[in-house]
């Protein structure tokens, strides 16, 4: 038995496994992207290619939930950079301090992480209506980017740690404060980790519902999520339209994701190695 | 003047104001609300009236004899064991065989990752038609292989209602463990695999002997994150079946959302919530533990 001959049985074996997942990691989305063109007459034969693209199914779910989509667009963008800002500097001093008071705040705030967020949810929904910000788009930034402390935190107090001290000690000794240092140098340097951070914070608030059913009602704040799980739990689903809102729900983080998955593994190793 | 607070430096008043504005956030979204919610939780209240009836620790008597919170407890059980094994085994699994080099390495890469940037509404969606008892892609592919017996009426029967979704959470979740499995594997020194093979050992033995071993950090930081996810399990549940049929598919989340915004029986289910945050407690604590201790060694190196 040659050594290559078995190399070789093994290599086709692994294709074999990889492609066989593949098929059926890809499945599920192709099947919703092929029903969403399909004809109410077509929709229920799965395995059959739409004979037209029949973009009605995306003018009904644009005119129902359009508006919710803009929401979603509206709260994801500004959380995203409020909750890497609030990461950043928070993460900036617990990776930098010197004995014990960093280590307990650093602990505490990682607590945040095992809190489920069912027991903030009926306090939550008081506190935002008192402070009147019950159904607004700046009250989801709020809640997004509150609810991303420990996380963030988390991530950036990581990354920066590994960002050479040799770097920081060089700055101060030639008259750079703290305060400065962490805007002019340590930002800029962390480019792949806020890349990483903002492409899983995008996928966070991009996608949540809990916060979403609970602090919005009305199409001036309710983002698409909340649509769709609407649209999918009725008893009466039109597959159609429901899979055209989901294909465009899917997008845009997927996009992002596709755009900057260079940055993201980089910066997932910079935060998950050592 | 000379008391000890003046000799904070420049530096570590830096560290206070950066530090503030996070501090004021956790209090007020994570400290305030977990107290407001105990107290809520011993308390007769239906969210409208201006007076609460305070009714002590009934609430927690009651849902510790009720069947069905009993039963969400125990799915929330199951999903921690599934979440810990089933994404993670499989991530693991396709990180492992494509840290080979293989031809199409980064095809393969975005393919297994993709469902996991997509929303648990949209997995719910796209996987509640999978399901369709008639004419899902589910029933229609075991018809073709002759399996047609087996089909099921996948969400609507209550002994397979909770594996449908934990189908569909696989799909959607696989692609984190196996990222984050693969950036660690490539993050593994050549050299040590490099030196284990000239020695002769086969690539299994590599793998479990060599490369998995030093993927600890990756394991801790997938299995940490399932037990997390499991715990706050509720977007999928809660859009594909509502907890149905009969509460069957019901975890904690969804229970305490349904008491809350569906019965307005917030005292109720307040204690739906604490009893999820001590069972997370449990389950989660020893892993934020040990997260904090590996940033205390790896601070002394």
């Amino acid at each position: 038995m040659s050594s290559s001959s078995i190399e070789q049985r093994q290599t086709i074996l692994t294709r074999t496994v990889l492609i066989g997942m593949a098929v059926i990691f890809m499945a599920p989305l192709l099947i919703a992207f092929l029903t969403s063109f399909k004809t109410p007459s077509e929709i229920t034969r799965v395995l059959s290619i739409p004979s037209q693209l029949y973009w009605e199914n995306y003018a009904i779910a644009f005119q129902r939930a359009g508006r919710t989509f803009l929401n979603s667009i509206l709260i994801t963008v500004p959380a995203v950079v409020l909750s890497l800002l609030i990461g950043a500097i928070a993460g900036y001093p617990l990776a930098y301090m010197r004995g014990s008071s960093g280590k307990v705040v650093y602990f505490i705030l990682l607590t945040g992480m095992l809190v489920p967020f069912q027991i903030v949810q009926i306090p939550l929904f008081f506190l935002i209506q008192k402070i009147g910000l019950y159904d607004t788009i700046p009250g989801m930034w709020l809640v997004h980017t509150a609810y991303a402390v420990p996380f963030c935190t988390f991530f950036m107090r990581n990354f920066f740690a590994s960002v050479p001290r040799s770097m920081y000690e060089a700055a101060l000794i030639d008259g750079c404060s703290p305060n400065l240092y962490f805007w002019k140098l340590l930002l800029p340097a962390s480019a792949s980790g806020l890349a990483a951070l903002a492409i899983i914070q995008s996928r966070a608030i991009w996608n949540d519902l809990l916060f979403a059913i609970t602090l919005t009602t009305s199409d001036i704040a309710r983002p698409a999520t909340v649509a769709i799980s609407g649209f999918a739990s009725s008893l009466q689903v039109e597959y159609g339209p429901l899979m055209a809102s989901t294909v465009v729900s899917i997008i845009p983080v997927m996009a992002a994701y596709l755009l900057f998955q260079k940055s993201f593994v980089r910066g997932l190793l910079g935060g998950a190695g050592k | 003047m000379a008391q000890p607070k003046s000799r904070l430096t420049r530096t570590d008043w830096t560290h206070i104001a950066f530090l503030a504005l996070p501090a004021i956030l956790f209090v007020t979204f994570y400290i305030y609300p977990v107290i407001s919610s105990i107290s809520l939780s011993l308390h007769d209240w239906d969210g409208f009236s201006p007076r609460m009836r305070f009714i002590g620790i009934t609430n927690y008597t009651v849902l510790a004899g009720q069947p069905r919170f009993l039963h969400a407890v125990f799915n929330n059980i199951l999903w921690v064991v599934f979440m810990l094994i089933v994404p993670t085994g499989i991530g693991l699994l396709l990180a492992a065989i494509l840290d080979r080099g293989i031809r199409g390495e980064k095809a393969f890469r975005i393919i297994f990752f993709l469902p996991f940037t997509i929303p648990a509404v949209a997995v719910a969606a796209i996987w509640r038609w999978m399901y369709e008892p008639d004419n899902g892609l589910v029933t229609t592919v075991m018809n073709l292989l002759g399996l047609g017996s087996f089909a099921q009426n996948w969400l609507g029967d209550p002994s397979v209602v909770n594996f449908s979704l934990m189908g569909a959470v696989a799909w959607w979740t696989t692609g984190f463990a196996f990222l984050v499995f693969f950036a660690g594997l490539r993050n593994i020194p050549t050299e040590c695999v490099e030196a284990a093979r000239i020695e002769g050992a086969t690539p299994w033995q590599v793998f479990w002997k060599v490369s998995f071993p030093l993927l600890w950090p990756s394991t801790i930081i997938v299995l940490g994150m399932a037990a997390i996810d499991a715990m706050r399990l509720f977007d999928v549940v809660w859009s594909m079946t509502k907890g149905g049929p009969a509460y069957s598919s019901e975890v904690l989340a969804t229970q305490m959302y349904d008491l809350a915004f569906g019965r307005f029986d917030m005292g109720r289910a307040s204690a739906v919530a604490v009893y999820l945050f001590i069972i997370a407690g449990i389950i989660i604590m020893p892993y934020i533990v040990y997260m904090s201790r590996r940033v205390q060694d790896s601070e002394a190196e």
